[in-house]
């Protein structure tokens, strides 16, 4: 469902390739955790695959296939295309990824704006029906409010209404729970969860935190200075790490956690 | 050094030896009439040209440059230093001198600092240099303190300031020796435009005849002077391309200071 | 409307204070108005008649709180050089300055909010640092060389309009057409200012997380604009503009002078020659009123864009 070949991205103000010949599978209805630590390139991947790489000021090459559709090189109008409709994104700190002047509701919906004819009645309906998939309570007033005035567990909730109201084929999620506190964390990687397995949605989920990657998804990709050092499924890296970086990445998880979330 | 900071220092540079050279020396002696015809166009005799009294208006600029320039950095020189005690007292204590200070200072600067200085003017007294460079001197003090005060207030609490406090060092010490030469970069581009600012002020004020008047003839009060004698219009475009050129000079500076700190090219 | 009529509130507070200021200051230093109208005919007789006329005899707070009454009844003292009651020598020079000040503002605004656009739009590209050169060079040209310069060009050799002889504003048409040059002078630095700083603005919000959000979405660059960052830059750019119409005051007083046109600005210059303290002292707080106006103004319109600014805070 999205292929990744041979990514590799430099930018014009680095010495180093951020992505240095990264290829990626994920299957449909998989979700694919991406770990590595800051500067490991993890978020380049995803910004390649969203469309969102800043092309002027980087090199980059490989093809990221996306049903088969290539959007690395794709002209803009076509990559606007799939924006929204086939892939949606989550990033990392939803109170600035907001629009802080514009209504939850008209966030939520913009993609039906963007990509369909419907009518202010449907969006709306739409979105309030999205804002209840993400289980926030009373959708209606959710609606109706700007993002200052909710909290980052809420936003986040919003966020992701946002990118699945059109059910779209892949979900992104930069990072989603970082900036969350713990317990709204696991909130949101439940919810995910459901998401997944009610509509088969793929996802990529890319994090630092192993931990957060274990609950969430079955086979893991870790990667280090841009390259993929390790992949496979999440219990066997866990358990019997290939490579010494992964096995220092799970070295420096705190041992009665580990103990904790052991099955 | 980019481009802009290039450009604005050889223009100023230049414009600077200039003046200074004005006010030592010449070609004609600026108040002298019939030094050579009336209302004569630019030649190589006379640069810019003469007025209808016959006298050189290359050098009668040159000499109210030089005035303007006095009186601008002397403004700048009050508002600045006034400004930075002011901002930097309040930014670093806080307190309620500081709220009470700042509500002023929020009033004040609302205001365009031309109508300030007319006020305070009239208040003192028309006609006068040393009232000019008073007036702009005072109305300029509100907007150097803001400045100062943000910049101190951001480092009050920086660590390597805390590190002094826990070394003993003094208030005045940590003041002067370690925030206030990390505040340069935000007070020099604030130099360049308050000095623009004064020399366009003063130009206002003496073209309104409320500000300079002769025998300290500043290129404002030329300017109107030049405005009754249009039938020689290389007295209007010679003044006031001197005032444009300075403030662009000087502009340039400010402009390549502020992208330098930025670290755009 | 609650955060609309509390600013309101302000607004009225802070005129109180600045009146006080101004009526203080200049009561300080006015010295004795009767002497000063009497001039060399003062006797000791006719000064002390005159005092009890003007009440000047009154406590200071008491005189005080007449002159702000008067600026309601129409009643703002006597001008000491014309002998006549403030209000009849600016009553029709208000309507002058308020015609040359909004002309100012609608030339800045329809230049420089496409122009600014349009600089954004092209930052960072090949002629990028020549359009900040003339953009600099614009900001230090003052309003009366290019005054000077229009009325020379339009007027003394194309004939364009009279220098020097204002057609009044009974004849509307051409009195428009007359502050139009005044009001190109006025406005060319500050649309310089304006471009830039809408440049600055419109840059600084195009790196912000929500235009990526935006883009990830599907928008194009000009959707983009439109439905998020334009909204974003207004609060700075309403402010901004408010800030203009202060500085649009502070040009008309040396512009009017340039093109001899009746106005406010005018009258103070004038005023402030001849210390004719009654007269400065009711222009200054009528433009003083125009500042702080534009400023509530402002500070309302942002309050209706951005939902944040709504909440207490100085509100």
């Amino acid at each position: 469902m999205l292929e990744i070949r041979d990514l590799h991205v430099k930018f014009h103000n680095r010495d180093r390739e951020a992505v240095a010949g990264v290829s990626l599978t994920i299957h449909d209805g998989e979700i694919l955790g991406l770990v590595g630590e800051s500067g490991s390139g993890k978020s380049v991947t995803a910004m390649s695959v969203a469309g969102l790489l800043p092309r002027k000021s980087c090199d980059y090459s490989g093809q990221v296939l996306l049903d088969g559709t290539e959007l690395l090189h794709a002209d803009r109008s076509l990559l606007r295309q799939v924006q929204g409709r086939d892939m949606g994104v989550v990033f990392q700190e939803p109170m600035t990824a907001m629009d802080p002047l514009m209504k939850i509701g008209h966030q939520v919906e913009e993609v039906l704006h963007i990509h369909t004819d419907k009518n202010k009645q449907e969006r709306r309906a739409m979105a309030l029906e999205a804002l209840a998939a993400v289980e926030l309570p009373e959708v209606e007033v959710v609606y109706e409010k700007y993002p200052h005035e909710l909290s980052g567990g809420m936003l986040q909730r919003a966020m992701i209404a946002a990118a699945i109201i059109q059910r779209p084929k892949l979900l992104l999620l930069d990072e989603p729970t970082t900036a969350l506190d713990v317990t709204i964390q696991a909130q949101i990687l439940e919810l995910l969860k459901k998401l997944n397995r009610e509509s088969g949605m793929s996802m990529l989920f890319i994090s630092h935190n192993l931990n957060v990657v274990r609950k969430l998804c079955r086979r893991v990709a870790v990667m280090q200075r841009g390259v993929l050092v390790e992949e496979g499924d999440t219990e066997e890296v866990f358990h019997d790490p290939q490579h010494p970086y992964t096995q220092r990445l799970i070295a420096a998880i705190p041992t009665r956690k580990r103990k904790e979330d052991a099955p | 050094m980019n481009g802009y900071l290039r450009v604005g220092l050889i223009l100023t540079g230049f414009l600077a030896a200039l003046i200074l050279l004005g006010m030592f020396w010449t070609p004609y002696d600026p108040q002298a009439m019939s030094v050579g015809p009336k209302l004569a166009p630019p030649s190589l005799q006379h640069l810019m040209g003469t007025d209808k009294f016959g006298r050189d208006i290359f050098s009668r600029v040159l000499q109210g440059a030089g005035t303007t320039s006095i009186i601008a950095l002397s403004t700048v020189a009050i508002g600045a230093v006034c400004g930075t005690a002011v901002g930097a007292l309040t930014g670093y204590f806080g307190g309620l001198a500081d709220e009470i200070l700042m509500r002023l200072n929020d009033a004040l600067t609302a205001f365009p600092s031309i109508l300030l200085a007319l006020v305070v003017i009239s208040i003192l007294g028309p006609g006068k240099k040393r009232n000019v460079i008073l007036a702009l001197g005072l109305v300029f003090i509100p907007s150097f303190a803001r400045i100062t005060r943000t910049a101190f207030a951001s480092l009050r609490d920086a660590n390597y300031v805390k590190s002094a406090r826990l070394m003993g060092a003094s208030p005045a010490r940590i003041l002067l020796v370690h925030i206030l030469p990390n505040t340069v970069s935000v007070l020099l581009p604030a130099v360049t435009i308050g000095f623009n600012n004064a020399v366009l002020a003063e130009a206002s004020m003496s073209f309104l005849c409320i500000g300079v008047t002769p025998p300290d003839a500043s290129l404002g009060y030329m300017l109107s002077e030049a405005q009754g004698m249009l039938n020689a219009p290389w007295y209007v475009i010679g003044t006031g391309l001197m005032i444009v050129l300075m403030v662009f000079g000087v502009g340039l500076i400010g402009e390549g200071l502020q992208r330098r700190d930025k670290g755009v090219a | 409307m609650k955060y609309a009529a509390k600013r309101l509130l302000m607004l009225l507070v802070t005129m109180v204070i600045v009146s006080f200021l101004a009526f203080l200051a200049f009561d300080l230093i006015s010295g004795d108005p009767a002497t000063a109208m009497l001039g060399t005919q003062a006797t000791p007789e006719s000064v002390a008649a005159l005092r009890e006329e003007l009440g000047l005899n009154r406590p200071f707070l008491v005189r005080y709180g007449e002159w702000l009454l008067g600026f309601f009844t129409g009643n703002l003292g006597t001008s000491y050089n014309y002998k006549q009651p403030v209000w009849d020598l600016i009553g029709t020079k208000v309507m002058v300055t308020l015609c040359l000040s909004v002309l100012s503002f609608l030339l800045i605004t329809m230049v420089s909010i496409p122009l600014g656009l349009w600089s954004a739009r092209r930052a960072g590209g090949r002629l990028d640092g020549v359009r900040t050169a003339v953009n600099q060079l614009c900001m230090a040209v003052p309003p009366f060389f290019t005054g000077i310069l229009l009325s020379w060009v339009f007027g003394v050799m194309l004939h364009w309009f009279v220098p020097g002889s204002f057609p009044g504003l009974e004849h509307f048409g051409s009195a428009l057409k007359y502050l139009f040059f005044a009001a190109v002078a006025i406005a060319i630095p500050r649309i310089a200012m304006t471009v830039r700083m809408l440049r600055s603005t419109i840059m600084s919000e195009m790196q912000k997380d929500y235009v990526r959000t935006a883009i990830s979405r599907g928008n194009d660059r000009g959707e983009v604009l439109r439905r998020h960052v334009l909204k974003n830059a207004l609060v700075p750019v309403v402010t901004f503009l408010a800030q203009t119409m202060a500085e649009i005051v502070a040009g008309s007083i040396v512009v009017e002078q340039v093109f001899a046109i009746p106005g406010l600005g005018r009258m103070l210059v004038t005023s402030i020659s001849n210390r004719d303290y009654p007269t400065v002292q009711a222009i200054v707080v009528i433009l003083a009123f125009w500042v702080v106006l534009a400023g509530t103004v402002a500070d309302i319109v942002n309050q209706c864009i951005d939902p944040r600014l709504r909440l207490g805070g100085d509100a």
